[in-house]
């Protein structure tokens, strides 16, 4: 019996032709109803079994993890699967459609299968705020007193603030805001000297004098690259378990921070990185940006396939870009389409292909005898990865980007980073410029208007202030892109120069509404330059190879890299941004502070508080170091034990101690000196308990 | 004598003279939410009070340690029959790897006759306390979100461990150490700080990294010129400092701050004590053997003695994908004796009935190999059918639960998803796991994410 239908079917499908040219399918009328009837329930809305959605027009015609499913005129997955013969192969798995099904599906595709644009059918994605495209919202007109200059940043603020009934905090005192721009900007805190120049200057342009000088000091790339530095997974070792040395990887942290503090427009900045080597008449320095894409891990003691390993690279080099550029979790495409974003199985091996055609390079820079990493393109067909196995290669797909975003413009046959490089810093790319506006923004207020820095999806928390957002992105492009621009733009806002103190009741307990600026812990590198910049110790030269700081006595003992890692102390009290980054051995002094740990990239810092921190403050050997050097300082200057005091305080929080904070440290001196303390021990006690002091590492 | 803590700045913004572990648990961080929430109690009388994590971090072979499968020396270098395929997804292997008995023997143990591998001898003579699970599943398939999985109950970052679940749930017993310690032994599991993470519930329920090696906690060691009474009266300082701060800021990350530093001070007089194990018999210390990681579980049964809620072992070597037949036994070595140790050692001292030890793994083997050659090959990740063992903590020893089909390769009888394995354990602790919840952007959040069940066989 079952025989007879297929030769039934067989037949029919030699008909079809004439079938087909005697009637018009109608989408509505005759292919919707089958669609409905055998396939949406694994294939639309709720379900998207292979990737594939059947009743929605974009996607129906992208197909899913086995192709496309319909091409107009042609074929497609659907006919095939509608009337294979395999078992295993045909469409409905619960038995074959009727006879007259089959040929009307057909008809439909060879026809041109038409579908008409009012049933073509939409996906939550395609009203997602974060895909469409970025319009520069009219800034709202906030009545305040006549004249007054309103920054666009405070207008979209207060219109909102206003909405929910809120009221913007105050301004700062001077104090906090010198010691604030000091911190986000270049991560040092400021003299006492820069205090007392700021609060004398009663000149309307007097902060804005601090934030240009601060912009152009070389410091601003040493804080600026390190943020970098998390999303690029920076490290200078391999990983795994050899974890091997990689000795020249401070080339690229030494390009970052100098991209950074030349001011490289974000748009150049993204292409040297993802393509330098490509770039015509590629420069030293571009082609040591293109080591972003190095800075994966690799496994070089990989006993199984070393394929495997080359692929776990690619996928990172993919993902990463995902995430850095796009704010993407791409990477969950990789095994079967996006649960929750449209990026299919296919278009992730589409955008994987752009980095598997590219091979790891190493170059001669001019005047060095070493080599600095770098990439090549090879020719390298790209196999979808069916359920992320390597070791199952699916259908072919050459470079490409997920059909949702703007179309890719490629120069040539195939596209290539460059290409690929070029897309997502197009203005009209939607994704690109708002998650580099949040990051920014991020930097400068604690958290980004989008809470999920790695996330913009549709799981992404969705912005609070998308208006903003979008304003500024445009902003980011009029401004050409200029980091500092933009930077300068934030912080001259009056939202930026809020106080951070919080009300007593507020609606609003997790500041989403920004009536106030944050308080929050500085980062782990920042903590370290705080204590050696205030206590006189730090070496502030910039650039060159790492420095590996005294470890904890017995953490060396362990196996991790303990070979690998004796080498010269160097200049120990340099900043933390040039401590050797060991990714199986990151410094503890680091590590107990939160700092990214280079195995992925880092869009957004923990902010732990532990015990650990507590003593690592109070007793691990830089910070001791740093505490007998301040005592020291303050020992010798101060005339009275008061004089001292104040002048201790002020050097490690800018501001003088209100009354009882001085009698709470006048308490500490005396106390120490009835219980034996030499003068040198009280002042090393006093300046211990100062840089342990929560407001010291905390950026207010 | 100088007062060690000024009450009254301290605990002038906390309810009453509670101690700082439940002050600790009182604390709010950088989010708001955490004041809105009491802390909970447990919903009902139970006996584990403390639990031992001992994460065997890699994926345990289930065919070659807890569930023997004869059958498989039948179908020995054939490929598996087609009906054990459908609905089980391969990882890294494929379905031409053929099938690979196991090299080693099972014998049975106890007078509840359980049977082991022949690896785990040691494990073994603790049989009849030991509740064996051969029909663990869930669904995550590499070693990340199958960490997560097994320690938060979700295949993604951000939730809370199940030890920050129990710290949340109970406070710590502990006045001079965390409530929550992980001692990692090898390299970090692939989720790092996600399998010790917080994830949405106050930093302070964070597992606090001990060292496996060496002194357990950096840096605990005041520079040698401060004396103890001086170091005292800088802590006080600093503490009544930033108290002062705190009115100024209104910020209630300052409470943390404050319970951190007192906890530390704290630590660094317990943690030496606990750390020095001259005073621990021979007998004892030869029971556990050599080793970083017996030392690490000679450690936690000294933390759950001070009041430790909950410690997480690591021990890092259970990857195969090549090697079975030596990498097993190398792992097992390595393990064996320390494991029985400790539950020899809580049971001698009338802790196990309070003490829950849990032996798990992030998902099971594949019965078919990885690599071509039988005398090195491996098996790949296998989350739909693996073993897990529990002693202690009011548990029913001397039982097997469960059961896969006869080549471990799905679950035949009684499956138990890793969150039921979840809802038992907070069962075991007194709490209804549908109940310890925790408001979290809108939703009140749980282990069990929205399913389990308790195992009721399991619990006795």
């Amino acid at each position: 019996m079952a025989y007879r239908v297929r030769f039934l079917a067989t037949t029919l499908t030699l008909l079809l032709p004439l079938y087909a040219g005697a009637a018009d399918v109608d989408y509505a009328r005759d292919v919707r109803p089958i669609i409905q009837k055998h396939c949406v329930r694994c294939h639309g809305e709720k379900k998207q079994e292979g990737g594939l959605r059947l009743d929605v027009r974009r996607r129906a015609l992208a197909g899913g993890d086995s192709g496309p499913a319909v091409v107009a005129g042609k074929g497609g997955e659907l006919l095939k699967r509608v009337e294979a013969r395999d078992e295993k192969k045909v469409m409905p798995p619960a038995g074959q459609l009727a006879d007259a099904e089959i040929a009307t599906l057909r008809a439909w595709v060879e026809q041109g299968a038409k579908w008409p644009d009012e049933l073509a059918g939409k996906e939550p994605s395609e009203e997602h705020w974060a895909f469409k495209p970025i319009k520069r919202p009219e800034v709202p007109k906030v009545s305040r007193e006549p004249k007054a200059i309103v920054h666009p940043i405070d207008a979209f603020i207060l219109a909102k603030l206003s909405d929910n009934k809120l009221s913007p905090a105050p301004a700062a005192d001077k104090r906090t805001l010198i010691r604030r721009l000091h911190l986000d900007l270049i991560g040092l805190p400021p003299t006492p000297a820069e205090v007392d120049a700021f609060l004398k200057d009663n000149t309307p342009t007097a902060y804005e004098k601090v934030v240009d000088k601060l912009l152009a000091s070389p410091h601003f790339g040493e804080r600026w690259g390190r943020h970098w530095l998390d999303l690029a997974r920076f490290a200078e070792s391999d990983g795994y378990e050899n974890d091997n040395l990689r000795p020249n990887a401070w080339r690229f942290r030494d390009w970052v921070v100098s991209a950074i503090n030349d001011d490289m427009p974000f748009d150049q900045f993204t292409v040297a990185q993802l393509a330098g080597d490509l770039l015509p008449n590629a420069t030293d320095e571009q082609k040591t940006a293109a080591g972003f894409h190095r800075n994966t891990l690799w496994n070089s003691a990989a006993s199984g396939d070393k394929e495997e390993f080359r692929t776990y690279a690619i996928k990172d080099r993919t993902d990463t870009t995902g995430l850095v550029w796009m704010g993407l979790t791409v990477g969950c495409a990789q095994c079967h389409s996006h649960k929750y974003d449209p990026v299919s199985h296919r278009e992730y091996y589409q955008l994987y292909a752009f980095f598997n055609r590219s091979e790891n390079a190493e170059v001669k820079l001019a005047g060095a005898k070493e080599f600095i990493p770098t990439l090549k393109d090879v020719a390298r067909e790209t196999r979808i990865h069916t359920r992320g196995n390597f070791l199952a290669p699916g259908a072919v797909v050459k470079p490409g980007t997920p059909g949702f975003l703007p179309p890719l413009k490629a120069r040539g046959d195939t596209a290539d980073r460059l290409d690929l490089a070029k897309w997502l810093v197009d203005p009209a790319h939607p994704l690109t410029v708002r998650v580099a506006v949040n990051n920014v923004w991020q930097y400068l207020f604690g958290y980004g208007l989008v809470p999920t820095p790695e996330n913009f999806g549709l799981n992404g928390t969705r912005p609070k202030h998308p208006e903003l957002l979008d304003w500024l992105a445009t902003e980011y492009v009029r401004l050409k892109w200029s980091r500092k621009a933009l930077i300068r733009t934030i912080v001259m806002s009056a939202t930026y120069r809020q106080s951070s103190v919080r009300p007593g009741n507020t609606t609003d307990p997790n500041n989403e509404l920004l009536a106030r600026q944050n308080r929050f812990r500085v980062e782990a590198e920042i903590a370290r330059d705080l204590s050696l910049a205030t206590s006189g110790l730090l070496v502030s030269k910039l650039g060159g190879p790492s420095i590996v700081p005294p470890f904890p006595d017995g953490l060396l003992d362990q196996k991790f890299g303990a070979e690998s890692l004796k080498m010269p102390a160097g200049d120990r009290h340099r900043r933390g941004i040039y401590i050797h980054v060991q990714r199986t051995l990151p410094h503890p002094t680091l590590a107990v502070f939160d700092a990214a740990d280079g195995n992925v990239s880092c869009p957004k810092r923990d902010r732990s508080i532990t015990p650990l921190q507590a003593l690592t403050l109070l007793n691990d050997t830089v910070f001791v170091e740093c505490a007998r050097a301040l005592g020291e300082v303050v020992r010798k200057t101060g005339v009275t034990d008061e004089a001292r005091l104040r002048g201790a305080f002020e050097l490690c929080v800018s501001r003088p101690p209100s009354e009882r904070e001085l009698a709470v440290l006048t308490k500490l001196v005396q106390r120490q000196r009835e219980l034996g303390a030499k003068d040198e021990a009280v002042w090393f006690g006093i300046a211990r308990t100062l840089l342990n002091l929560e407001e010291f590492t905390t950026r207010e | 004598m100088h007062a060690p803590f000024d009450r009254r700045t301290l605990l002038g913004r906390t309810a009453g003279g509670m101690g700082i572990a439940a002050l600790a648990s009182l604390l709010a961080q950088d989010t708001a939410h955490a004041a809105d929430t009491d802390p909970p109690k447990p919903h009902f009388k139970a006996s584990a009070t403390s639990g031992i994590f001992v994460f065997l971090v890699g994926g345990t072979s289930q065919v070659d340690m807890f569930d023997p499968k004869p059958e498989l020396a039948k179908l020995h270098g054939k490929p598996i029959p087609e009906s054990f395929r459908a609905g089980v997804r391969l990882g890294q292997t494929n379905y031409t790897a053929p099938v690979m008995q196991s090299p080693f023997k099972f014998k049975r143990y106890g007078k509840c006759g359980t049977e082991f591998s022949e690896l785990l001898p040691e494990i073994g003579s603790c049989a009849d306390d030991i509740a064996l699970v051969r029909s663990m599943h869930h669904e995550a398939f590499d070693h990340a979100p199958g960490e997560l999985m097994l320690c938060t109950g979700k295949d993604q970052p951000g939730r809370p461990t199940v030890g920050s679940w129990l710290t949340y749930g109970l406070g710590s017993a502990s006045k001079n150490l965390p409530g929550y310690v992980v001692l990692l032994n090898g390299r970090s599991p692939k989720a790092r700080s996600y399998v010790w993470g917080n994830g949405f519930l106050p930093a302070t329920h964070q597992g606090v990294l001990f060292r496996g090696g060496g002194s357990p906690i950096l840096d605990l060691t005041t520079p040698k010129d401060i004396t103890p009474e001086v170091h005292r009266a800088q802590l006080d300082a600093i503490r009544e400092l930033n108290a002062l701060r705190r009115d100024e800021t209104n910020d209630p990350k300052f409470d943390a701050q404050i319970a951190a530093y007192e906890l530390a001070y704290r630590m660094q007089s317990a943690a030496p004590e606990l750390a020095d194990l001259s005073k621990e018999p021979k007998v004892i210390l030869d029971s556990y053997g050599d080793g970083g990681f017996a030392r690490s579980l000679l450690l936690a049964r000294r933390l759950v003695e001070r009041g430790v809620r909950f410690v997480t072992v690591t021990h890092h070597e259970w990857d195969h994908h090549d090697g079975i037949k030596d990498g097993v036994p190398k792992a097992c070595r390595e393990v064996d004796k320390p494991i029985a140790a400790l539950i020899k050692d809580l049971k001698h001292r009338g802790l196990l009935g309070s003490t829950l030890v849990a032996c798990v793994s992030e998902f099971g083997r594949t019965a078919i190999t990885q690599g071509k050659d039988m005398a090195t090959a491996g098996r790949d990740h296998h989350p739909h059918a693996f073993s897990v063992f529990l002693a202690g903590g009011g548990v029913k020893g001397g039982q097997v639960y469960g059961a896969t089909d006869e080549l471990g390769w799905k679950v035949a009888e009684d499956g138990v998803h890793m969150n039921d394995f979840h809802a038992t354990l907070l069962h075991l602790f007194g709490f209804d796991h549908k109940k310890l919840t925790f408001r979290h952007q809108g939703l009140d959040m749980r282990l069990t994410d929205v399913a389990g069940k308790v195992v009721a066989k399991i619990a006795g």
